[in-house]
C-alpha cells in the first residue's frame, strides 16, 4: 500500500486556499472548511467532515436493543434524549410496544428541558463566534451557561447525571415526578424566564449583534427545501415544519404550543426562531408538569438479559424534533435481539449541505456567523 | 533632588523609574482585567494563586512564559520573526517617555512631544505587520492585511480629535498641553472636547485591538491572528506589549483630555495621572467585555462615514472658536 | 445601517448589564475549599460491590446480568458456587468481578438489571487516580468500597435496582395491576 497521499487543493491565481480546519475555535466541533479567499471575501468553501466519526451505526448492529438507547445519546450531544428517544420511538414502532401515556409525557418533559439547555448553548457560542474569546462574547457565554448550569444541576437531581441521562428506555421512561421535583422544574422554569431579557439585551438587542447577522447567509424557501435543512434553519426561511406538529410523538398531540417561524431567511431571523423556541420551551415544561397524566411509567416486565427482547422481521422509521431539527432512526430487523441495519437521519449532517451554497460572496466574519446560525454539533453530523 | 532629575543622570534615572513602573503596572493590568471581566461574567476570576484574591497570577503566568520552548517555525523570516514582538514593546513603552508627571518634569519635554507620541504609537502596528507576514501562515496574513486597513483608516480620526487638544491650548508640548488645562480640562469644553474625546476613544480601542474593534486579533475567526506561531517569552511580550500600548494611550488620553497630573493638592501629580489611566482602562475593559465585534467592512465604513466627518467638523469648530477668542 | 440613537442606545443598554453584574456576587463554588452538595441519585461517583447490612454477607450471586446488558463492555463476571448464604438469596457467588471504569459511561443499566442490589453506584466525589490502573475496578476494590457503604450507607447512591425497578413497575400508580405485553 502506498503512503497517504498528499492532499492538493486546486485553487486560481490570486486566491488564498485557507483552511479553517479541524481544529479551530469557531467551527463548533471538528469541521474542516476548505475556504478560497480572495482577499477577505469567500468564492469557494468545502466542507470535510469525518472527524468525529465513531461508527455508531455499525456498533449498532452489535449490541441488542435494550442496550443500545444510552449509546445514541453521545450523537447529538447537546440534547442527548432526542437522540435515544427517536430511536426507543422506532424500536417501539418496529416491536408493536405500547408506552404508557405519563412515561410519554416525561419523555417531552425531559425533551423540551434539554432543547432549552441546547438553545443555551447555542446562544453562548454564537456570542464567543460573534465576539471573540476575549470580548463581550465571552460574557453572553458565561450568562448563558450560568442558566444552563441551574438546569444541568436539575437533571442531576431528577437522574442522577447532567446530560446523559439514559431517561428513555424501550417501553417507557426511567425516572418519574414526584411533587418535590416537579415544584423544583417549576421554580427553574420561572427563574430562567426571568433571566431571558437579559440575554436578549446583549444579543438580539444589540446593534453590534445585529448588524452582524442582519442580512446573512440568506437562505430562500426554495434552496432550503432543495438543500433538506430542518428545524430551526428551515423554519426562519418561512417554511412552517415542525415534527412535534407534523408527525406528532410522545404527548405534542396533546401539548398546546406554537411552532415558531420566520421569513426573512437570514442569520437574524434563525437567532430570533432559537430564541423565541427556547422562550416556548420555557412554557411548554410549565404546561407538562401541570398536565402530567398518573399511571406507570414502563409497561414492560422488568429488564433482563437484553437478548431476550427479540423484535419481529421488518423496518420502522421513527424521528423527534431535536433543537437541530428532524432526527430520524431507520431500523431495519432480522427478527433477532439485535438490529439488521440502524441508520440515523442526522439534522446537522442535512443542514450542513448548505454550507457551499451560503458562504461564497461573504466574508470570513460572515463565516463564523453563518456556521453559529446553522447550529452544527459535530456528533450529529458524523456519528 | 533637582541633581537626579537634571541632565544625562536624571534621563536615566526617570526613565528606569518610568519603566519599573510602567512594567508592573502592566503585569497587574492583566490581573486587574481578569478581575474585571470574571466580575462582569458572574465569576471570581484568579483567587487561588495568591490567595484570596490571586494577586499572584500575574507572576505565575510571567514564570510560565518564560520556561515554555521558544519555537521559530522553519519557513518564516526569522529576522522580521523575532523584531515583531520588539517593535511593539518597545514603542509602546517610549510613549511612557513623553507622559509629563509633574509640572515641566517629563522625560522628554520636547516642543513637539505630542505628535512624537502618536508617532511612536503607530510603530507598534508596524510590529504587528512585521509578525504576521514572517509567520508565514495564513491565519497571521489574513490579520496583517486587516491591519493594514484598520490601522491606515483609523489613525486619520484619532490624528484629527487629537488636533482639539494642540489647538485649544496652542501648542504641541504636552508639559504645556497639561498647563492649559489648568481652569477646566478639555474634555470638559461644551462640545469640541467631548466629542474628540469620544473619536479618540473608539480609535483608541481600534489601534489597541479591543472588541468592538478588536477585528485584528479576531479569536474566534482567526485563531490568535498576528501571533499564533508565537510562543513562551516572544508571546510574553506581545501579551505584555499589547497591555503598555493601552495603558500608554490611556495615558495620553489622560494627560490632553482628563489634565495629566493636575488634582487637588492633598495627593500628588503623579497618583492622579495613574489613577485617571486607571479609570479609563477599566473604561475600556468595561467597552472590550460587553459588545460584540464588528466585520471590518462595518468598521471601515464607520471610520470614513461617521467618525472621519464627526472629527473633521469637530476641528472646524475648535479652530472658529480658537481664532474668535 | 441603523441610526446613530440605535446604535447609541443599544450599546449603552448592554453596558449598563454588564456594570450591573459586576456588583452581583460571583457564581463560582471555589472547589476544593467548598465542595458542592451532590444529590442522592448521583451517578458520578464510584462503584460498590454490597454487603448484606444484616448478615454481612455478599449480596452479588454471580448471575452476570450486568455483565451481558453493559453497553460498553466493561464487565467481566465469573461464578462459583459456595455455601448456601442465610438471607435465602442462594448459594452462588462471584468469582471474579471486573469493572473497567475508563470506559464506563454511567447509564446505570447495570445497577437496574440487578436481582438483589449487589452492585451499586457511590456518591463519593471520586478523587482522580495516578495510573490507568486505579480505574481498573477489580474484585477487591468494589468489595472495600461496599464495606465502607456498610459503615457509612449515605454514600450509597439512592438509585439501587430495587428503587429504580420500584419507578418502572408496570402496576405503579394503578389501583391494581394490568396485563401488558
Amino acid at each position: 500500500m502506498s503512503a497517504a497521499p498528499v492532499e492538493i487543493v486546486e485553487r486560481e491565481f490570486g486566491e488564498l486556499a485557507l483552511n479553517m480546519g479541524p481544529q479551530h475555535p469557531s467551527t463548533h466541533g471538528v469541521l474542516r472548511l476548505v475556504l478560497h479567499l480572495s482577499g477577505e471575501t469567500v468564492i469557494k468553501a468545502i466542507p470535510v467532515i469525518g472527524y468525529l466519526h465513531r461508527g455508531v451505526e455499525k456498533l449498532s448492529e452489535h449490541l441488542a436493543y435494550d442496550q443500545l438507547a444510552p449509546v445514541y445519546e453521545r450523537d447529538d450531544y447537546l440534547a442527548p434524549t432526542a437522540n435515544s428517544n427517536a430511536f426507543v420511538l422506532a424500536v417501539e414502532q418496529l416491536g408493536s410496544i405500547a408506552v404508557p401515556r405519563r412515561a410519554q409525557w416525561l419523555r417531552a418533559f425531559v425533551a423540551e428541558w434539554q432543547r432549552v439547555s441546547s438553545h443555551l448553548v447555542w446562544l453562548g457560542t454564537l456570542g464567543l463566534d460573534l465576539g471573540g474569546a476575549l470580548g463581550g462574547g465571552t460574557t453572553l457565554y458565561m450568562y448563558c451557561f450560568r442558566e444552563r448550569e441551574r438546569i444541568l444541576d436539575f437533571l442531576e437531581e431528577f437522574t442522577g447525571t447532567r446530560f446523559h441521562t439514559n431517561t428513555n428506555l424501550v417501553g417507557g421512561a426511567r425516572y418519574d415526578l414526584d411533587a418535590a421535583m416537579a415544584a423544583r422544574s417549576d421554580a427553574l422554569a420561572a427563574s430562567i424566564k426571568t433571566a431571558l431579557p437579559e440575554l436578549w439585551a446583549m444579543s438580539g438587542g444589540n446593534p453590534i449583534f445585529q448588524e452582524r447577522t442582519r442580512g446573512v447567509g440568506v437562505i430562500s424557501a426554495d434552496l432550503a427545501l432543495g438543500v433538506g435543512v430542518t428545524g430551526p434553519t428551515l423554519r426562519a426561511s418561512g417554511v412552517s415544519y415542525d415534527v412535534r406538529k407534523a408527525a406528532s410523538y410522545d404527548a405534542y398531540a396533546e401539548l398546546p404550543f406554537q411552532v415558531v417561524t420566520r421569513t426573512a431567511g437570514d442569520a437574524e431571523a434563525r437567532f430570533q426562531v432559537r430564541f423565541d423556541e427556547l422562550a416556548e420551551s420555557l412554557k411548554l415544561v410549565r404546561t407538562i408538569v401541570a398536565g402530567l397524566p398518573t399511571g406507570p411509567i414502563f409497561a414492560r416486565k422488568p429488564l433482563k438479559n437484553p437478548k431476550a427482547t427479540k423484535l419481529p422481521k421488518g423496518e420502522a422509521y421513527a424521528a423527534v424534533e431535536s433543537p437541530r431539527g428532524e432526527l430520524g432512526f431507520h431500523i431495519v430487523s432480522d427478527g433477532s435481539a439485535k438490529p439488521y441495519r440502524l441508520k440515523i437521519n442526522a439534522p446537522s449532517f442535512k443542514n450542513l449541505q448548505i454550507v457551499p451554497h451560503l458562504l461564497p460572496g461573504g466574508l470570513v466574519a460572515d463565516v463564523v456567523a453563518i456556521l453559529g446560525s446553522l447550529d452544527p454539533v459535530m456528533g450529529d453530523v458524523d456519528r | 533632588m533637582s541633581a537626579l532629575t537634571t541632565g544625562w543622570l536624571g534621563a536615566v534615572v526617570l526613565s528606569a523609574t518610568v519603566l519599573g513602573v510602567a512594567m508592573t503596572i502592566v503585569a497587574y493590568l492583566t490581573w486587574l482585567e481578569r478581575k474585571v471581566a470574571a466580575r462582569m461574567q458572574n465569576r471570581i476570576g484568579p483567587y487561588e494563586v495568591g490567595f484570596p484574591h490571586g494577586w499572584l497570577q500575574p507572576l505565575a503566568d510571567v514564570v510560565k512564559l518564560i520556561i515554555k520552548e521558544d519555537i521559530t517555525p522553519r519557513a518564516a523570516d526569522r529576522i522580521l520573526f523575532n523584531l515583531g514582538p520588539l517593535l511593539v514593546v518597545v514603542p509602546a513603552l517610549t510613549g511612557f517617555a513623553f507622559i509629563p508627571i509633574a509640572k515641566g518634569l517629563a522625560i522628554v519635554d520636547h516642543a513637539y512631544s505630542f505628535l512624537f507620541f502618536t508617532a511612536f504609537a503607530s510603530l507598534t502596528l508596524l510590529g504587528v505587520f512585521a509578525a504576521g507576514w514572517s509567520s508565514n501562515n495564513k491565519y497571521a496574513l489574513l490579520s496583517a492585511l486587516r491591519m493594514v486597513a484598520m490601522a491606515a483608516s483609523y489613525e486619520v480620526p484619532m490624528i484629527l480629535a487629537l488636533l482639539i487638544p494642540a489647538l485649544l491650548s496652542g501648542s504641541f508640548q504636552l508639559t504645556e498641553v497639561v498647563e492649559a488645562q489648568r481652569g477646566l480640562w478639555f474634555i470638559g469644553y461644551p462640545l469640541v472636547g467631548q466629542v474628540a474625546f469620544l473619536i479618540f476613544l473608539i480609535c483608541a480601542l481600534a489601534e489597541g485591538n479591543k472588541s468592538p474593534l478588536d477585528i485584528l486579533d479576531a479569536e474566534s475567526e482567526l485563531i490568535a491572528a498576528y501571533n499564533v506561531e508565537y510562543s513562551g517569552i516572544k508571546f510574553a511580550l506581545f501579551y505584555a506589549g499589547e497591555y503598555a500600548h493601552t495603558l500608554a494611550i490611556c495615558a495620553l488620553a489622560a494627560t490632553v483630555f482628563l489634565g495629566g497630573y493636575l488634582g487637588p493638592a492633598f495627593l500628588p501629580g503623579f497618583v492622579w495621572l495613574a489613577a485617571k489611566c486607571l479609570v479609563l482602562f477599566v473604561v475600556i475593559l468595561w467597552i472590550r467585555w460587553s459588545l460584540m465585534r464588528l466585520r471590518i467592512d462595518q468598521a471601515i465604513r464607520i471610520n470614513w462615514m461617521i467618525l472621519l466627518p464627526a472629527a473633521l467638523v469637530n476641528v472646524l469648530i475648535a479652530a472658529f472658536w480658537v481664532v474668535g477668542r | 445601517m441603523p441610526s446613530l440613537g440605535t446604535i447609541v442606545f443599544g450599546t449603552l443598554q448592554t453596558m449598563g448589564m454588564t456594570l450591573r453584574a459586576a456588583f452581583r456576587r460571583g457564581n463560582t463554588v471555589p472547589y476544593p475549599r467548598k465542595k458542592r452538595r451532590v444529590p442522592g441519585q448521583w451517578r458520578a461517583g464510584s462503584f460498590a460491590l454490597t454487603f448484606d447490612p444484616a448478615t454481612g454477607e455478599e449480596n452479588c450471586i454471580g448471575c452476570r446480568l450486568c455483565e451481558y446488558i453493559c453497553p460498553s463492555e466493561i464487565i467481566t463476571v465469573s461464578l462459583r458456587k459456595g455455601e448456601p448464604r442465610k438471607n435465602g438469596i442462594g448459594a452462588t457467588f462471584c468469582d471474579a468481578f471486573v469493572l473497567d471504569y475508563q470506559a464506563c459511561m454511567q447509564c446505570e443499566l447495570c445497577i437496574q438489571v440487578c436481582p438483589t442490589d449487589a452492585i451499586v453506584m457511590t456518591r463519593a466525589l471520586a478523587p482522580a487516580v495516578r495510573s490507568r490502573n486505579g480505574l481498573l475496578l477489580t474484585k477487591e476494590r468494589l468489595m472495600d468500597n461496599g464495606q465502607a457503604l456498610l459503615a457509612a450507607p449515605a454514600l450509597a447512591s439512592e438509585a439501587t435496582a430495587t428503587k429504580l425497578r420500584e419507578w418502572t413497575d408496570a402496576a405503579r400508580g394503578l389501583p391494581k395491576a394490568e396485563e401488558t405485553p
